[in-house]
């Protein structure tokens, strides 16, 4: 029988296996951060061992650095000593770090594919979730805790259970792509299957619907495969994306024989078999808007906010964690989401900063303003995309519609940063969590698109960006 | 290992209540602890005691990837965490690092456990005892490889070859 693109991806990489126990896995790249490594070197140093791979480890500053003038002095003093030991830890232990000074910083899952990286058929891990996103290259990447990267820094390599495999296949081509997004894509499935339903699986997103999109909507999508409780998402590897990474700054030498050996082999074979699978049809998935506290808490734009009763077919906590979240987001049942009045706009993240993101949003919003109740902010996902944002004049659109224009890193996106919600502040971001005081105490997030965001800032209120002229 | 329940009659706690984001810059286990489950719970802190156990609905840990979510727990006094189900990152974290215990039990379990329960856990026998109410439930037994890298006392303890 045929082999899916993981098992294909597991089997290559593994460096010892046993019977009915974990395998112990190569580690391709290691990526790092600055909020959780530095137990991980503490534990180096205390047990006195070395990085093994140091040339396979690449550090940035993404999750607590400030969005503002960078030439300043960092002001919040346990953010300032976070981003020290960094710098001191990649120093001692031969590092490539990419500082908050560098072109190069950025948020970690945008900077590996923007530099070449990210690779099709390689194992990726990082001390972050959403390293599920370097998946949309056909890598298998997925997020570990610290003790896992104190492991990976001494040796290279991970004890894992084999995951299940689970396709998600989405039929047909999108009819209206600057307003149906990769976003709402992935909010739909994760609506359907649940913030549960890929527990213990990596999920290869399959069909027209993911092959007809671009790289950057595709990290859209695999980013948000944890929201599923997935460990790992991927896509095949096809042309967009061996042309995305080709003349990158760390794009391998021998590039093309290596595209030639992955065009032939990082593929599911036609009669491999998915231990689960779900399908949708695209013609069925519109502008999603998140009303909950968790990304599964997903309606469309059209709807009404749901009842806690059309949760009661499931268990006693279903209803209750609906009314909860109602309860947290101050909502009422039955409130048409376009009335949903919102305080600020955040377009940001490791999912939806990237120049396309940008480009998408400004193209709702040229020549409007923000509405004078709304405050909105976007912060590219990294300094090259502000950068190329900037040469096409982005900036400009963006600043004289009212928008904030700020410096790289994952800002309001969690909250650690000067970036947060005031209590009780409602929020259309295109990041990817809306759990509770995600974005700052007592804060309210609502999930949805950059396209969905920008159009929300200009109203004020949610609004369906289908009826905009987006072209 | 005994200890008193307190309990969150609900799915989904994810690592952003267990430590909100701001307090991520925290070196300092101890006082990281001040701050656990400041976000769906303020008055935790002070009601904690050392040997307690948090019980909870299904996919509890779910969000981050951040050790510090089981280590605020567990640095709070937190042993064990009893949940319907967990998130995969935040079991495999807490098992890692070996900060506590992460329980999957029944949905019978669940109900008849009330908050403030003393109960006591042998996982050698996979038994929980309600002391208060002198019931006796079963937890799912840990996988093989779990057991062993628990009785190792963590990841970085457990040796494949001799375990
Ligand atoms: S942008 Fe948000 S989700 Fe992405 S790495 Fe940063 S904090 Fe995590």
């Amino acid at each position: 029988m045929g082999k899916t693109l993981f098992e294909k991806l597991w089997a290559s990489h593994i460096v010892v296996e046993k019977q009915d126990a974990p395998s112990l896995i190569y580690v391709d790249r290691h990526l790092v951060h600055e909020v959780t490594s530095p137990q991980a070197f503490d534990g180096l140093r205390i047990n006195n061992r070395k990085v093994r791979r140091p040339d396979l480890t690449i550090a940035t500053m993404d999750h607590n650095v400030p969005t503002n003038d960078r030439s300043l002095p960092i002001l919040d003093q346990t953010s300032a000593i976070q981003i020290q030991t960094l710098e001191k830890n990649c120093k001692d232990f031969g590092i490539k770090l990419f500082d908050i000074n560098s072109p190069n910083q950025g948020i970690v899952h945008v900077i590996g594919p923007q530099l070449g990286i990210t690779l099709p058929g390689s194992t990726i891990v990082c001390g972050d979730s959403h390293t599920s996103t370097h998946g949309a290259f056909g890598a298998l990447a997925f997020g570990i805790g610290t003790s896992d990267v104190e492991h990976v820094l001494a040796s290279q390599t991970l004890w894992l259970e084999k995951p299940k495999s689970f396709e998600i296949r989405v039929e047909g081509k999108r009819k209206n792509p600057h307003a149906v997004t990769a976003k709402d894509i992935v909010l739909s499935i994760i609506k359907n299957i649940g913030t549960g339903g890929g527990t213990g699986t990596v999920i290869e997103y399959c069909g027209e619907g993911i092959t007809d999109l671009s790289m950057e909507q595709r990290m859209t999508i695999c980013n948000m495969s944890i929201e599923a409780g997935a460990r790992a998402g991927l896509v095949a590897p096809d042309e967009k994306t061996f042309d995305y990474l080709r003349g990158r700054e760390y794009t391998p030498k021998n590039y093309e024989s290596l595209v030639d050996s992955w065009r032939d082999e990082l593929k599911t074979d036609g009669d491999a078999k998915f231990e689960k699978q779900f399908i949708l049809h695209i013609d069925d998935i519109v502008p999603q808007v998140s009303w909950g506290t968790n990304p599964g808490m997903t309606c469309d734009v059209t709807e009404l906010v749901p009842s806690p009763d059309e949760f009661s077919k499931g268990d006693l906590n279903q209803k209750k964690g609906a009314q909860k979240a109602l309860d947290y987001m101050d909502l009422k049942p039955g409130t048409p989401i376009v009335d949903i009045q919102i305080d600020r706009v955040f377009i940001g993240s490791c999912t939806n900063a990237r120049l396309e993101d940008l480009i998408e949003a400004s193209k709702v919003i040229r020549g409007q303003k923000v509405s004078s109740t709304v405050k909105a902010m976007v912060v590219p996902g990294s300094q090259m995309v502000k950068k190329q944002a900037e040469d096409i004049g982005l900036d400009k659109i963006f600043i004289d519609a009212n928008f904030e224009w700020r410096e790289a890193g994952c800002s309001m996106c969690l909250g650690m940063n000067p970036d947060i919600l005031s209590p009780g502040e409602r929020c259309a971001s295109t990041s990817n969590r809306n759990f509770e005081g995600r974005q700052g105490t007592g804060g309210r997030t609502h999930l949805v698109s950059p396209v969905m965001a920008a159009a929300a800032a200009i109203k004020g209120h949610f609004v369906d960006v289908r009826e905009w002229d987006l072209n | 290992m005994k200890g008193n329940i307190i309990k969150y009659a609900q799915d989904n706690i994810d690592t952003d209540v267990i430590i909100p984001g701001e307090y991520l810059k925290i070196h300092d286990y101890a006082e990281l602890a001040t701050h656990a489950m400041e976000g769906l719970d303020p008055d935790f802190h002070s009601k904690v005691k050392e040997g307690d156990f948090i019980l909870s609905g299904k996919n509890f840990g779910c969000g981050s990837s951040r050790e510090h979510a089981p280590i605020a727990l567990s640095h709070s006094g937190i042993n064990a965490v009893l949940a319907l189900s967990f998130a995969r990152i935040f079991y495999r974290n807490s098992v890692d690092g070996a900060f506590l215990l992460p329980i999957e039990i029944d949905e019978d379990t669940y109900d008849g456990i009330s908050e403030g329960d003393e109960i006591d856990i042998d996982i050698s026998t996979n038994e929980i005892k309600n002391i208060t109410k002198n019931q006796t439930y079963k937890m799912k037994p840990f996988s093989d490889i779990i057991e062993k890298i628990i009785s190792a006392g963590g990841i970085f303890k457990y040796n494949p070859d001799q375990n």
